[in-house]
């Protein structure tokens, strides 16, 4: 909550306490935290006029805000309809054990978030998976472990 | 404008622009199913049941959400639009758990209904079960979200109506559920169980908590509440005479419409409370001279009533006797207890606990008033052009008035919390003027009210003509406060002056809506300042509006119709002074007997005439003073030294266990009568179910008693009682003729004038000092209601697990060492001194709270919060018992 007190007090500066604003200040906490901590939930919604749970149906609604702190690098299966033919579903799977974590979730260590999406609009390269911007085509698990390797050495 | 015609069914109707297709067939008799519209809610289309089809462009419509147009041709059940219905219930039910056999919505299923209507049984689709946990942890809903539809009336119902914002809609798709914030159990998020989206809801998805019956009511009967002032109309569910569920009752234009509170609707279980009265009891002494009370019939224990009550008359005079009326019971009751106290038993010894419980704020009010202005309408409210609410506790003590206030907010009028604790109200938006660095002083909100006033006065704001043609000077009021420079007030109260400027800007030339608390003749300087207030109303022209004025919340069901009944030691009925002779003299002659010349005593003086020995006899309708007065010690003394008591009440307690005779009344949903609420609305009842055991409704003990101790009228009926009401009270005119009436007002509407009180310097009251440094507020808490004699025997409240902490300011945990352990969840013992007693409870922070202040829960642990409380502060004009100075002790 400390490191998102000072953001979170510029971020109010910036909108007026008015419910449509509610978005842009939930994005701006995203953008500069990774994540949407719960009394930063409570503070935005206070400061938009909107009961609190509001605020966290729209945060739950878009894909894009989250609620828990994220991993230093994230990566992303896709689950599109051809990729799941090629096996995405498998690497799933197998970043699941390794991680020893769920879809969804971040490791311990707060290295690595998992995360799976519909499609990417690459599905020549199926499977896809993408860790931070790097997409790798075709992918197998020992391309995955590759990238998993050289991001944690960054 | 012009209203839009157009065809539906092939029949040609007409409404005005803007009306949803579907309230336009159903104002012309041709229903559509749905599932997502509530008449109160603002039209959603979720369900989309309520499909028809305009034959003009082929298209299908939800006809909640589509308005009228000209020329539209509708057809609500066309081979097509009944295809689409159900396919669309064989999706809902595909993903509906197959359990309507044990599901506790019964018959009352809505989904259920349609899907029979619509001749949907097997779905012949992949079934596809939503899953989720089944939550029954808290003891007032049960949540079964596999059954939700997404209706959204749950979300609606609390965001729109009751406006606390607990749930709302989480993810997307399939997987979307109304939720609380973070999905955590209801008992952990701000849902305050009102259970107005229990009643709302179609499916079993919420359900009430019923350890005791499951399945559908035999009957459903309107009656009305027996808590607090508001005087919701309840529907309420029976089976083998016993009420088993409770809901708002359907009827157009109640107090309540769709809401309830969590009292109203969860608490009536303590009707079928093991500790009910079932016999008359008489106290017998054995030959050890041990004594008991024990069972007999009403004949027996009546003539002993009447025959000790005429011997105690006889020996010790007609001042030896008192009689304790009820802001609980009917008004048919409370007229025949003070006829009876008055003419037959020549006393004027008649008052009630009200003293203690609001009756101070109704009284002064009337008085300032000149009995005008008795009508204000909760709508009013809700359509205010500005609202004022001054340490405002309705949240609580009369929640259905709170709701009213929120959402005249939620319409867009502005909104000033004048109140030193940041309570719901000073959230929800507007301004809120408060000390803002702290500060203890029980002068605030007169400071307060006086910077506001001042500014107002110096921006114009106010209403001259209205001031000009009804304000009365005497005192010259008007001159000393403009004289005030507003900043300096603004400082005086603590508070900044801009946030005083940006108050009076938004209630500038506004017609202001004031709500102070039901207590606040109660609190310390509470009578300074309602005059601060009074006179703010009155110079804005408040009074003389329709949607403004002072809005009394009443924090007992019939508190208004208890004095309106004469149910006080110096009035008659109909608000006759007994020091006026004329009025005395025209009760006299309707009732054609004489009533005594001396004003009886008020409950204080009661009190102090037991312990000096010169009242001998007591007779308690429906009250409870050993739960319900300060300092219950000295109020226990007082009663053991009387020589006969007499209670008449509907559940053991404390008081009974002190009484020569013990009579069994019904509870409000056990007999007829009539209450009136905090609006000055007359709502009479019928029985719903009929009294436990020999018990019988209050007014026919009295009328028997009456018979027994040779009153010549025989009130056989309570239309013989009301009859005489009619006759007796101006202002019920009407009473009984219909379900609903509101109290008449000969004349004007409002007075030639009024006058204005003069600028209080506050007194200094209960400040703290060194011995005692915090000040303690005795307030309500929305679990129980005042005392809590009834709500600490409902089996819900109780499991719910409150326990009524001792709420203390973070700062002042922080420096008693006790905020660290609240936070590890542990709850930290504490003692609680005041000058008066002490007492043990809990201790947690509440955020809202200045340093200094100190709020105790009443209700909770046999009320023992009153042990700290001062008796003498009962004594009029009363100093204000519920605010006292204590100090804290760790245990």
């Amino acid at each position: 909550m400390l490191q998102q007190a000072e953001i979170l007090e510029s971020v109010l500066e910036r909108y007026p306490s008015k419910p449509e604003y509610l978005i842009f200040m939930l994005q701006d906490i995203q953008a500069d935290c990774g994540y949407i901590a719960p009394e930063s939930m409570e503070i935005i919604c206070e400061h938009a006029n909107v009961p609190i749970t509001q605020g966290y149906s729209v945060a739950t609604f878009y894909q894009s805000f989250r609620l828990e702190p994220q991993g230093e690098h994230e990566i992303k299966v896709c689950l599109g309809t051809a990729c799941h033919l090629k096996g995405g579903e498998r690497l799933v799977e197998n970043l699941e054990r390794k991680l020893d974590i769920h879809r969804g979730e971040t490791t311990e260590d707060m290295m690595f978030t998992l995360n799976t999406v519909n499609c990417l609009g690459a599905c020549a390269m199926a499977p896809v998976a993408v860790v931070d911007d790097e997409y790798i085509s075709s992918t197998t698990p020992a391309k995955l472990d590759k990238s998993l390797k050289a991001a944690q050495q960054q | 404008m012009k209203n839009i015609v157009l065809t539906i069914n092939g029949k040609k109707v007409s409404a005005p622009p803007g009306t949803s297709i579907l309230t336009a067939a159903e104002k012309n008799g041709i229903a559509i199913p749905t599932l997502c519209s509530h008449e109160e809610l603002a039209p959603y289309g979720a369900c989309r049941i309520c499909l028809v089809e305009e034959e003009n462009s082929g298209r299908l419509m939800a006809s909640c959400v589509t308005p009228v147009a000209p020329e539209m041709t509708i057809h609500t059940d066309s081979p097509r639009v009944k295809d689409h219905r159900k396919n669309i219930v064989r999706l809902m039910i595909a993903e509906h758990p197959e359990s309507c056999i044990v599901c506790n919505k019964g018959n009352r299923c809505e989904l259920r209904r349609v899907a029979a209507e619509l001749g949907v049984a097997e779905t012949r689709l992949y079934p596809m079960p939503n899953h989720k946990p089944f939550e029954t942890h808290n003891p007032f809903i049960v949540r079964d979200l596999a059954k939700c539809i997404l209706c959204g009336k749950c979300i609606r119902a609390d965001h729109e109506r009751v406006a606390v914002g607990a749930i709302d809609y989480s993810d997307r798709g399939f997987s979307s559920r109304p939720v609380t914030l973070h999905e955590m159990p209801l008992e952990k998020s701000r849902c305050t169980f009102c259970g107005t989206c229990v009643s709302m809801c179609p499916t079993g998805a919420l359900s009430t908590h019923n350890t005791f019956f499951t399945g559908t009511p035999e009957t459903e009967e309107t009656t009305i509440c027996g808590f607090c002032g508001a005087g919701c109309s309840l529907s309420l569910g029976v089976s083998d005479n016993r009420v088993v569920e409770v809901n708002p009752s359907p009827d157009r234009d109640t107090v309540n419409g769709a809401t309830l509170c969590v009292r109203g609707h969860f608490a009536h279980d303590f009707l079928l409370s093991p500790e009910r009265l079932l016999h008359p009891l008489v106290r017998e002494t054995d030959e050890e001279g041990n004594t008991r009370l024990a069972p007999t019939g009403f004949d027996a224990a009546l003539s002993t009533v009447a025959g000790r009550l005429a011997d105690i008359k006889r020996r010790n005079g007609e001042e030896s006797i008192g009689f304790i009326g009820s802001a609980k019971c009917t008004n048919e009751e409370n007229y025949l207890f003070q006829k009876i106290a008055r003419v037959i038993f020549g006393t004027n010894n008649i008052t009630s606990t009200g003293a203690a419980g609001g009756h101070a704020l109704i009284r002064e009010v009337a008085e300032k008033t000149k009995g005008t202005c008795r009508v204000r309408r909760l709508s009013s409210l809700e359509n205010a052009d500005a609202i004022v609410a001054v340490l405002s506790d309705t949240d609580h003590a009369v929640p259905v008035a709170g709701y009213h206030i929120k959402r005249a907010v939620k319409k867009g009028a502005p909104l000033v919390v004048i109140d030193p604790y940041r309570s719901d109200l000073a959230a929800f938006g507007g301004v809120w003027l408060h000390p803002e660095k702290g500060g203890k002083s029980g002068a605030f909100g007169i400071d307060a009210i006086n910077a506001l006033t001042a500014r107002l006065i110096a921006e114009g704001g106010v209403d001259r003509a209205f001031m000009d043609r009804y304000a009365n000077d005497e005192h010259g009021w008007l001159p000393a406060i403009s004289a005030k420079d507003p900043d300096a007030l603004a400082k005086q109260a603590g508070i900044a002056p801009e946030r005083v400027k940006q108050a009076a800007s938004m209630l500038k030339n506004r017609k202001i809506a004031f709500v102070p608390p039901c207590d606040l003749l109660e609190r310390q300087n509470g009578k300074a300042l309602l005059d601060a207030l009074f006179n703010l109303a009155l110079i804005t022209g408040a009074l003389g509006d329709k949607n403004a004025g002072i809005f009394i919340p009443a924090l007992e069901n019939n508190a208004v119709g208890a004095l309106d009944m004469g149910c006080a030691p110096d009035m008659l009925p109909g608000w006759r002074k007994i020091s006026d002779a004329s009025e005395k003299e025209s009760v006299a002659a309707m009732w054609e007997a004489a009533i005594p010349e001396k004003e009886g005593k008020d409950i204080h003086a009661m009190i102090e005439a037991a312990e000096a020995g010169t009242l001998k006899a007591l007779y308690i309708m429906g009250e409870n003073p050993l739960r319900s007065l300060p300092d219950p010690e000295r109020v226990r003394g007082a009663l053991k030294k009387l020589d006969f008591i007499v209670v008449q009440d509907i559940l053991q307690n404390r008081t009974t266990e002190l009484a020569h005779v013990v009579l069994p009344g019904a509870a409000f949903a056990e007999k007829q009568g009539s209450f009136t609420n905090m609006e000055g609305r007359i709502q009479s009842f019928i029985p719903v179910v009929s009294p436990p055991g020999d018990a019988l409704p209050d007014w026919a003990i009295l009328a028997m008693l009456a018979r027994k101790a040779g009153y010549p009228e025989h009130y056989t009926a309570i239309e013989k009682i009301r009859q005489e009401i009619r006759r007796v009270v101006p202002s019920y005119t009407a009473l009984g003729s219909h379900r609903q009436e509101w109290v008449k007002q000969n004349g004007s509407e409002i007075p030639d004038s009024f006058p204005l009180a003069p600028l209080h310097t506050p007194g200094t009251g209960s400040e703290p000092d060194e011995k005692f440094p915090f000040i303690a507020y005795i307030g309500s808490r929305r679990w129980h209601l005042g005392a809590g004699t009834r709500t600490a025997r409902s089996a819900r409240i109780t499991a719910s697990g409150r326990t009524g902490e001792i709420e203390i300011a973070p700062a002042d945990a922080m420096d008693l060492g006790i905020a660290n352990d609240s936070e590890n969840g542990g709850k930290p013992i504490i003692r609680l001194l005041s000058p008066f007693g002490a007492i043990e409870r809990a201790a947690a922070v509440n955020q809202g709270l200045p340093k200094g202040h100190i709020f105790v829960p009443q209700g909770f642990y046999g009320n023992d919060a009153m042990q700290i409380a001062d008796f003498n502060a009962l004594k009029p004009p009363g100093s204000g018992w519920r605010n006292v100075r204590v100090r804290i002790e760790k245990m």
